[in-house]
């Protein structure tokens, strides 16, 4: 059965296809969107689990670029003063406080009036690392919206020209910065944290930063990467906008919709159908067909390479490639309804004591088990608490996500309640969310929510794989366009492609 | 350390290999000859019965649901097609459309087939196979292998094998058994000449056919032959050899060094009209639509204008005994149009003979060229011309 013929089917209604979605249909451009789940966002989502029990589910707030704001015209909060504004330093702002929470209760925020308190050298260093890391953030920022060369090719001009820009970013940054932030991308975190601070408290919160959504510790090499990564992708240490991630997707939503744009819910994808090496349509899990002359995906690369194409019609080493793509999630949620005498304050909290507690943390991910002692990191919304926690890795070396969900649950209770002992009684409901979830729920492979693990050896004209950087496939009118490829955070990948298939 | 092996045949190869001139083939000791001379053993795969023992030959068997599609998807014949009980000559190219290796696929089952090679190939096999219920085994070591060539093979194989091989056609392949021992007969060679290859479970099983094949061929002129003879027949056949007359694309140092199936003169064995996805099929299409820049072609050298060059220095032409694997540039004026990858005597057809590798468009058949030759320590160049391949081909061979 063949319904409608359409210019461009995008798979996937997260924010990376939505983004897509909405300039192509701004461009006048017959789109579908396709979204297996049935709402929207991907895991850019905020969902209800019960009545006054709606959480961001998988990613805590969130921004957009402020370009992609601007040219589709949305109406959302964004933060003040964020990256991707040329030259703005994030302000120490008080409004979204990022707090290491310590056994004692006496819980540090960081900014430089409370780190004065624990270290007077600390806090006069606070303001140059927040300089530095707005800066890199700037600078990564910039490398993310250049649409990297599919490198060892030759360079097109279009590609080079990207690159020349890139590089004149670079330049204008400073010699010294320029050479910092080079310096910084292999770092550890550990290492990198310690050229500026003394205290172990403030080391540690910050690296937590640096391995959140990774699987990877502070000890790590590429950690210092991570850290500006997520620095640039939150604005600073805390989640903006938390309990508001929906609304971003939802936006989108309304702007695709609003430039003509079609998007279907509860549509699975199944198949791509590729004739003669070049993409034609889907396939629905229901059996329809879709027919459009160009088809992206913001599905991860493994799932929409090897599960919706096929290894069958791609080259040998280009599927050789993608299966050695590293995926590795090892991130749980648990997200709790409360009567709302939890005790927890606002905020980004995280139990991260210090950077030996967050390395052994990760240690158990390495050998498949579930850190004994995990990191958390805490926001609330309301009655809500939500907890992030690591690392619950995928591939489990003794149990099975059906029955090791539960134990994850309490272990994540447990520990907060030690620091707020009200939690536990205040608890109405529960919903866990295990790496497992993340796969079979929210469609991504092995339950890694950034699509190919940040890691030196993934990132720019490395990712997805080296050779294919620019969201092409070996699949003629196939795309990528998800955080798997280059420039996968706050849409740049969604808007990047859309000038790729000009 | 590492060391050669030795085929199951080598107890009786050994001791009639006169001049001990192993040959290092695929990690296995191979018989250069049997006799000081070539001439006996060329004339036995020409005129008589040649038994060579081509154990050496890297062989896979690849089994299961997938296993045509795999094949399909490597090869660039069209695999879906094969009947079973049928043989097919193949390249296998890289996504470039560069050639990786070349052999043979049978067709041993619905769903099992042998797929030989000259260098190891699991690694890409196992690589294409992401997705697919197939088994892939290397079997070089389970499974000995004899090729029988020359006219008079099919009369040995008669009185020798259970089931007569008259109707066994051109590469196709039976199952059969000699002294009661299971084997498989395919008919094809790498001589150009009327010719089978057996092939049977390496035990001690296997010397009962090598016994058997020499004791009824006594009457019929066979002789044991090594792989140099082997070298002369198959280049009078037109037939390269990887590492000799090509690099295959997948050690080759630079772009220059690798071919695609169409500068080999496969052109027969690539079927862009097969369905699906195959290994360096865009590529393969754009060579086609395009047309290649190199032909690898055949060169028979003049003798008359050789003898012209040899006579100045006061001495008739001198060839070699042997299949010369050195390569040989190829001019025309003074500008260097392509080479010879391997040139040889043919002492059937007396001419100087040799695979070439010409740029366009020289490869033109009837071109006039000349061909780089050593005489009295000096280059010279003796003129050749470009003709058809192959440069022998008895009408027996496919009858």
């Amino acid at each position: 059965m063949t319904s409608k013929h359409y210019d461009t089917i995008i798979i996937g209604a997260g924010h990376n296809g939505l983004v897509a979605a909405a300039y192509l249909a701004k461009q006048g451009k017959k789109v579908l969107v396709l979204e297996r789940r049935s709402i929207v966002g991907g895991t850019v989502v905020t969902e209800s689990f019960g009545e006054s029990f709606t959480v961001d589910s998988v990613q805590t707030g969130g921004m957009l670029r402020p370009d992609i704001i601007k040219d589709l015209k949305l109406s959302f909060p964004t933060r003040a003063s964020s990256t991707g504004q040329k030259g703005t330093v994030l302000s120490l702002s008080t409004e979204f406080p990022f707090i290491s929470l310590q056994p004692d209760g006496n819980h540090l925020t960081l900014d430089a009036e409370s780190i004065k308190r624990i270290s007077e050298k600390d806090a006069e260093r606070w303001p140059e690392f927040v300089r530095f890391m707005d800066k890199a953030a700037y600078i990564l920022d910039t490398a993310y919206a250049t649409i990297m060369p599919r490198l060892p090719k030759n360079l097109n001009i279009r590609e080079g020209y990207g690159l020349l820009e890139l590089g004149l970013e670079l330049r204008l940054a400073g010699r010294k910065d320029m050479l910092n932030f080079i310096r910084a991308l292999p770092m550890t975190a550990q290492e990198l944290v310690e050229e500026y601070f003394e205290s172990e408290i403030v080391k540690a919160a910050i690296a937590s930063v640096a391995i959140h959504d990774s699987t990877l510790g502070p000890m790590s090499a590429g950690t210092g990467y991570t850290l500006i990564h997520n620095w640039m992708n939150r604005g600073g240490l805390s989640h903006p906008n938390v309990g508001k991630a929906g609304e971003i997707t939802n936006a989108l939503a309304d702007a695709v919709k609003a430039f003509g744009g079609e998007i279907r819910t509860d549509a699975e994808v199944k198949n791509i159908k590729v004739e003669g090496q070049v993409a034609k349509g889907v396939l629905l899990a229901n059996g329809e067909e879709i027919s459009a002359n160009i088809v992206l995906s913001s599905a991860d690369p493994k799932h929409t390479l090897l599960k919706l194409v096929g290894a069958q019609d791609l080259p040998p080493e280009f599927v050789w490639h993608t299966q050695s793509i590293k995926m590795r999630g090892s991130v749980a949620k648990v997200h709790l309804q409360t009567n709302g005498n939890h005790g927890i304050p606002e905020g980004t909290l995280v139990i991260a004591p210090s950077i030996k507690y967050l390395e052994r943390a990760y240690d158990a991910a390495k050998y498949g088990e579930i850190s004994e002692k995990p990191y958390l990191e805490v926001t609330t919304s309301e009655n809500t608490v939500s907890i992030h926690f690591q690392f619950a890795p995928y591939a489990l070396k003794n149990e099975s996500w059906q029955v090791a969900g539960s134990k994850v649950e309490k272990l994540a209770i447990d520990t907060l309640s030690e620091y707020f002992p009200n939690l536990q009684s205040s608890i109405i409901n529960r919903k866990s969310i295990t790496p497992l979830d993340l796969e079979t729920t929210y469609g991504l492979t092995e339950g890694d929510l950034n699509h190919g693990q940040l890691m030196l050896d993934q990132f720019l004209f490395m990712r997805p794989i080296p050779g294919w950087s620019n969201h092409k496939t070996p699949i003629d009118n196939l795309y990528l366009c998800g955080s798997g490829v280059h420039g996968g955070v706050s849409g740049a990948s969604g808007r990047n492609v859309v000038k790729v298939l000009k | 350390m590492f060391n050669l092996k030795t085929t199951p045949f080598h107890e009786r190869t050994s001791a009639l290999c006169q001049p001990q001139n192993w040959r290092k083939w695929a990690g296995y000791f191979a018989a250069g000859s049997y006799e000081h001379t070539l001439d006996r053993e060329y004339w036995a795969i020409r005129n008589a019965a040649a038994l060579i023992d081509v154990s050496p030959l890297i062989k896979y068997v690849i089994k299961g649901k997938d296993a045509a599609a795999l094949l399909h998807r490597v090869t660039t014949r069209d695999i879906h097609k094969m009947k079973v009980g049928q043989v097919a000559y193949t390249g296998w190219c890289d996504e470039e459309g560069k050639m990786i290796d070349d052999g043979t696929v049978t067709r041993l089952e619905e769903s099992t087939f042998r797929l030989t090679a000259a260098e190891p190939n699991l690694r890409w096999l196992t690589m294409n196979a992401v997705g697919m219920e197939v088994g892939i085994t290397e079997v070089t070591d389970e499974v000995a292998a004899l090729s029988f060539q020359g006219p008079n093979t099919r009369k040995v194989l008669n009185i020798v094998a259970e089931s007569p091989v008259d109707e066994l056609k051109y590469f196709r392949m039976m199952k059969n058994r000699i002294k009661g021992v299971e084997v498989t007969i395919s008919r094809t060679g790498y001589t150009g000449d009327l010719g089978y290859e057996i092939w049977m479970d390496n035990n001690r099983d296997a010397l009962k056919i090598w016994d058997t094949l020499m004791e009824a061929g006594g009457d019929y002129g066979i002789a044991p032959v090594g792989i140099l003879a082997m070298d002369m027949a198959r280049v009078e056949a037109g037939l390269f050899m990887l590492d000799v007359d090509y690099t295959s694309a997948s050690h080759a140092w630079i772009e220059p060094q690798k071919s695609s199936p169409y500068e080999l003169g496969l052109d027969w064995t690539v079927a862009l009209d097969k369905p699906g996805y195959f290994v360096g099929r865009r590529a393969l299409e754009k060579e086609k639509r395009e047309g290649s820049i190199w032909k690898m072609v055949g060169l028979a050298v003049d003798w008359v204008g050789m003898e012209k060059i040899y006579k100045q220095v006061g001495l008739p032409p001198q060839i070699p005994g042997m299949a010369v694997r050195g390569s040989l540039p190829v001019m025309v004026g003074n500008v260097q149009v392509g080479y010879a990858s391997t040139s040889t005597w043919s002492p059937l057809l007396k001419t100087y003979i040799a695979l070439a590798h010409l740029q366009k468009p020289y490869f033109e058949l009837g071109t006039d060229v000349r061909m780089e030759i050593t005489v009295e320590h000096h280059r010279q160049h003796a003129p050749a011309k470009v003709v058809k391949l192959p440069f022998y081909e008895p009408e027996w061979k496919k009858r």
